[in-house]
């Protein structure tokens, strides 16, 4: 076999961090490869580096057997290396043929006009590979996801015959919002395409990455730690290898986790989102921590949105207290007593051009405010006691927060609703891309919160550390709960047992 | 996420013939425009019978020739994601530099009908600065627009010590008081000005990456569309369409002067938005564009047909846009409202 | 260069013809300014030439200042060329807005400077409990001029039928005055002059224009005159009526006595404007306001319908094109109050 893609003790260091740590991988003609790790592991940024948007820091990449640097995406496509990420490069307003050859309209010029025609009938034959029976002058805002991610296999395998190299397409957790059907479908067009191109397939599901590739990476902390044969493994063995460190369980602060609770404060009852996930029941304490675990798309983002009131609620009722609560919107939320911390930090966590005094008082506006005027003093003092308490390194209240690193950010998010007194916490990827010294002080403020009479709702960045937090853990699949672990201190279920009711 | 309206069907692959059975479903909120127009029409009509008249119609399309081929421009710079707030100075300017040219009473000069190609050329040239300025200079369109645009004010003015250039040349006026097959001229050169917007909207890298950069311009840029490029292009056009429209001002009212596009700005604009051009960009199409501008001029015959007291219109016209607006944008899809 | 050229030559001569007459001299830094809304309206950028004739005339340093329609910058220049002339300046100003001439007044009387205000200014403001810094006040009669000029419409359609009236902001002062003459006049025809609509078209050109054509529509051949407050809706309407080939069949009557306008009476296409005489009011206005400063005049001890008065507004039509296009249109800068039509009236 002939390597098409090859990466030679591939090093990239961001500040403060190693991302990737002399990595090695190659990926031979007609192969599907499997690349899973933790989030965290250095699989988004080895993606990058192939997509063209990262350059490497130290050691080779070969495409084609000749020495490559891609210096930009389009640069990537270009040459053959080719992506479908999750967040889809298609554009809505455009047509599924304008969109596969967006960019490369030159081939179907004619005196400066487009030839629709010919344009269409070239991307039939494309939308033919993958086996998508759709209008090519379709607007793709009008086609489901799955549809538009074929046309985006579709797009990359457009330059087979226009380009001369090997083709390799990168998936990026392809499966991640299809249905079962389509991911079906999805597999046999792959099975299919090996005879076209090389395949990366990335994904959460182990058994899928079992299923469909024929052989598999496992990265973790930036290194491959393990490469195997598809045939040779086993999901266990994978996930171990994945895990890697022993738990440790003075990490996750569980000596300070609550035995006794207090008195309910929230009640959730057969609460639904259309198309997200259905009848979700559950009662939750002052202080109790309940971590929610699913894979992308098992619905439990769009519960903890629907928390904070950005995802309405299509049915079910929101108790809080005993009383029913509506949560339409964000400010709903926020009254009813619910403090939601967003995964996406940067666009919604944070306000970036204000202050950190004015970040932290942000929702709680009214309790440092007379008559409409802001009382500095009051709001000043307030906000350095959480500075003093939570050690959020900045230079004072008044900087900037885009000039904080994204730990000592995340603080200053949590303390905006421990300062409100937000009743219920709804944590969304509270410790995603902040460094390791940073989320033990979250986790210990997610201790203390617990203590002081905070319910909190946990969506953690690894199962392992829902499992250290949590009181007690629902696992969603599909959008529905698959299952309920009670995850008392030295009784914590296993990371196997959660997963196998995961996927 | 949004559900899709139409799920495309993924046949199996075993199954290697395509069928296409996809239907395209209507898309009513694009459609909304042309519903406000008919239903401003029908009620126009029952108060006043006399709008229906064929001289009244032409009477509409006439006073829509400007504005039509100014929303041309407007609509590529606004489905980009930009403004160009520039319109009024543009005109003006051109419509001087026009008056200027053909035979006219304060310069020697008598070009005809040549003098548009330089109008136009000015036109462009502006464009060009607008674009340029906007883009290397990565300076917001809105307040780049707004400047050159009180920049050719400033120009039209000191060029003429602010008095206006009349012109004299019978010939020239021709361009909008002459009539080819009983319609005015003037309609005839906006249905050029159409035919070439839709001809750049819909069959040339230019039109198609128009609609990328303002649906999604990280992806666009990652394709490989070439956004500066476009962005100047875009600016460039929308000036040659204002230059147009700056000669053909200046023939309708047979003088250039500074002040001869004010009032040009606001109806090109709530045009645009009122034909359901998103200002946010990437939604829309210039034969929207076209409806919004005959939803105004209509909207301003109208209220004088039917006798609505001078001091309501203001509001009755203010409502309508409104109205209009809410029904072309389908506001679930907004989650942010600028 | 037709009509630039003309005004040159004409400049000329009236600096000519008035430099002789002056003859004393007088402080020699003092400036004369005119302060204005904007000069891309020929009415200002006429009124800033008189100004600058009568400077030449006297050979003194001139200053045209520009609010651009914003009375914070109209006061700020003001007050700045006021500071940097220590006082030492003659302004005729045309207020951008009724309030601004107090405070104007109120500057000028504290640091020694001398002014002249047109057209706006409050009612109980006058230039007597000003003495002597503020030197008078000039306006235009709005009701009578544009009761002249719909009676010369009323004759042009020989007397009887429908008229539409296009108006200004619906809020300014002189488009109130003037929709208010044109009212009167139409009275006095003891209803055989109809008024079939009024609409304000905001002063602008192209919304007469598309006015215009929605009237054609609704009254068609009822229409027998068109009123205009100002020569440029009057031109837009004409062009809307050349669109039909309606140009001269229809009079058509505005104020102003714009070149646009003028040419229009001369080609018979319109039945007549008002011309206001602005480099008149720029010049003359400047002249008396240096008579007052410089000591030529004592003007405390002048009269009042020497403060506050009428120019004299001109009704051109056809009759009198000719003769209006050939008149001396250099005046003699001593003769302050010749073309005065009486005192100021309020309503």
């Amino acid at each position: 076999m002939e390597s098409i893609l090859e990466l030679e003790s591939v090093t990239k260091e961001f500040p403060g961090v190693r991302a990737l740590d002399s990595v090695s991988m190659h990926v031979d003609r007609n192969e599907v490869v499997g690349l899973i790790g933790e989030n965290g592991a250095g699989k988004s940024t080895l993606v990058k580096i192939l997509a063209g948007i990262h350059r490497i820091d130290a050691g080779t990449m070969k495409f084609g057997g000749e020495q490559a640097s891609f210096r930009s995406p389009r640069d990537a496509f270009d040459r053959g290396l080719t992506m479908v990420f999750q967040e889809q490069s298609i554009i809505q307003t455009l047509t599924v043929a304008e969109n596969i050859f967006l960019g490369r309209e030159r081939e179907f010029l004619r005196f400066g006009i487009i030839d629709k025609r010919a344009m269409n009938a070239a991307a039939k034959v494309e939308l033919a590979k993958v086996h998508l029976d759709c209008d090519p002058a379709t607007k793709c805002a009008n086609l489901d996801f799955a549809a538009r991610q074929m046309v985006e296999i579709a797009k990359a395998l457009s330059l087979d015959g226009r380009i001369d190299s090997d083709i390799v397409i990168l998936l990026d957790e392809p499966t991640s919002v299809l249905e079962r059907r389509e991911i079906d479908l999805l597999f046999e067009i792959i099975k299919e395409l090996k005879n076209k191109a090389s395949i990366i397939f990335i994904s959460h599901r182990l058994d899928e990455v079992l299923q469909v590739s024929d052989r598999v990476y496992v990265l973790r902390d930036g290194a491959v730690v393990h490469e195997t044969a598809s045939k040779d493994a086993t999901i266990t063995g994978l996930h171990e290898h994945m895990v890697g460190r022993q738990l440790d369980h003075r990490y996750y602060r569980e000596n300070k986790q609550r035995q006794s609770l207090g008195k309910p404060v929230l009640s959730i009852r057969n609460l639904s989102i259309d198309g997200e996930f259905r009848n979700l029941s559950f009662d939750l304490s002052e202080g109790e921590i309940l971590g929610i675990a699913g894979v992308v798309g098992s619905g439990r983002e769009a519960f903890a949105r629907c928390l904070g009131g950005l995802l309405p609620p299509s049915g079910g009722e929101i108790l809080i207290d005993g009383r029913a609560v509506r949560l339409n919107h964000p400010h709903q939320a926020v009254n009813a007593g619910f403090g939601f911390v967003p995964s996406e930090r940067k666009s919604e966590g944070i306000v970036i051009g204000l202050s950190v005094s004015e970040n932290m008082t942000l929702a709680a506006g009214k309790r440092f405010s007379k008559f409409g005027f802001i009382s500095f003093e009051r709001e000043r003092a307030e906000c350095q006691r959480w500075i003093d308490r939570l050690r959020i390194r900045t230079p004072s209240t008044k900087t900037p927060m885009q000039s904080l690193s994204g730990g000592n950010q995340q603080k200053v998010v949590l303390s905006k609703w421990q300062i409100f007194g937000s009743k219920v916490a709804v944590l969304d990827h509270p410790t995603r891309g902040i460094d390791v010294g940073a989320k033990e002080d979250v986790y210990e403020l997610i201790r203390e919160m617990a203590e002081q009479g905070v319910a909190i709702i946990l969506l953690g960045d690894t199962l392992e550390e829902v499992i250290g937090l949590s009181n007690v853990i629902l696992v969603l699949k599909d959008g529905e709960v698959s299952a309920r672990f009670e995850a008392p201190v030295g009784a914590k279920p296993d990371q196997i047992d959660l997963i196998s009711k995961m996927v | 996420m949004r559900k899709p309206r139409i799920p495309a069907r993924l046949s199996r692959p075993t199954k290697n013939v395509l069928a296409f059975d996809t239907v395209e479903s209507i898309n009513w909120r694009a459609l909304a425009p042309i519903g406000v127009f008919f239903l401003l029409c029908v009620v126009i009509a029952i108060f006043s019978p006399n709008f229906l008249s064929v001289s009244n119609a032409i009477r509409i399309l006439n006073a829509s020739a400007i504005p039509v081929v100014l929303v041309m421009g407007a609509t590529f710079v606004i489905l980009m994601g930009s403004i160009d707030l520039s319109v009024e100075g543009i005109v003006a300017l051109c419509a001087v530099v026009t008056a200027s040219l053909v035979l006219n009473d304060t310069f020697a000069s008598d070009l005809g009908l040549w003098a548009i190609p330089f109008a136009v050329l000015a036109g462009g040239i502006i464009g060009g600065i607008n674009g340029s300025t906007h883009v290397y200079l990565k300076v917001p369109s809105f307040m780049v627009t707004l400047g050159i645009g009180f920049v050719c004010l400033g120009i039209a003015t000191a060029a003429l010590g602010g008095f206006p250039v009349r012109i004299s040349d019978r010939g020239f006026r021709a361009l909008t008081l002459g009539r080819t097959l009983g319609l005015p001229n003037g309609i005839w050169v906006a249905a050029a000005a159409v035919a070439v917007a839709m001809i750049v909207q819909e069959r040339t890298r230019l039109g198609r990456y128009v609609y990328a950069i303002g649906t999604d311009e990280t992806t666009a840029r990652q394709s490989g569309v070439p956004i500066e490029r476009t962005r100047v292009l875009v600016f460039v056009l929308a000036g040659l369409f204002s230059g147009l429209a700056g000669a053909m001002a200046a023939a309708q009212l047979g003088q250039g002067h500074a002040l001869i596009a004010s009032g040009r700005l606001f109806t090109t604009i709530t045009a645009v938005v009122v034909g359901g051009t998103a200002l946010s960009g990437g939604v829309g199409s210039v034969l929207n564009s076209v409806v919004g501008v005959l939803i105004v001029i209509v909207l301003t015959n109208g209220m004088v047909l039917m006798g609505v007291p001078p001091f309501v219109q203001q509001g009755v016209q203010g409502f309508l846009i409104i109205v209009a607006v809410t029904l072309a944008l389908d506001r679930r899809q907004l989650l942010v409202v600028k | 260069m037709g009509k630039i050229a003309n005004n040159s030559i004409m400049l000329a001569a009236a600096a000519t013809l008035s430099s002789g007459i002056y003859t004393a001299s007088f402080a020699e830094d003092m400036t004369l300014a005119i302060s204005m809304r904007s000069l891309s309206n020929p009415y200002h950028a006429t009124f800033a030439r008189g100004g600058e004739a009568f400077a030449e005339s006297v050979g003194l340093p001139f200053e045209v200042l520009v609010t651009e329609g914003n009375s914070e910058k109209g006061l700020a220049d003001i007050r700045a060329l006021i500071s940097r002339t220590n006082g030492n300046v003659c302004i005729n100003v045309d207020p951008n807005d009724s309030p601004d001439a107090a405070t104007i007044v109120d500057e000028a009387k504290e640091a020694g400077a001398y002014v002249v205000t047109q057209w706006n200014k409050p009612d109980d403001l006058h230039p007597w409990d000003h003495d002597p810094n503020y030197v008078a006040h000039m306006s235009f009669s709005g009701v009578g001029t544009s009761k002249e000029i719909t009676n010369a419409l009323i004759d042009a359609m020989g007397g009887e039928g429908g008229i539409v009236a296009i108006g200004g902001i619906l809020s300014n002062v002189p488009a109130i005055e003037r929709k208010l003459g044109m009212e009167m006049a139409v009275a006095e025809t003891g209803g055989k002059v109809e008024i079939l609509d009024f609409q304000p078209a905001d002063w602008n050109e192209t919304k007469a224009f598309e006015i215009m054509q929605a009237w054609l529509t609704r009254y068609g051949d009822d229409i027998k005159g068109v009123w205009a407050a100002n020569d440029s809706m009057g031109i837009g309407a004409l062009e809307a009526l050349r669109q039909e080939g309606k140009d001269g069949l229809v009079p058509v009557v505005g104020i102003d006595g714009t070149e646009a306008a003028l040419a229009a009476v001369e080609a018979g296409e319109m039945a007549g404007t008002v011309a206001w005489d602005p480099m008149w009011t720029g010049g003359m206005g400047l002249s008396l306001c240096h008579a007052a400063a410089s000591g030529a005049i004592d003007i405390a001890a002048e009269p009042a319908e020497h403060r506050e008065f009428y120019g004299t507004g001109i009704v051109v039509t056809s009759a009198n094109i000719a003769e209006f296009r050939s008149r001396d249109a250099s005046f003699d800068f001593n003769d302050y109050w010749a073309k005065s039509t009486g005192q100021i009236q309020y309503q």
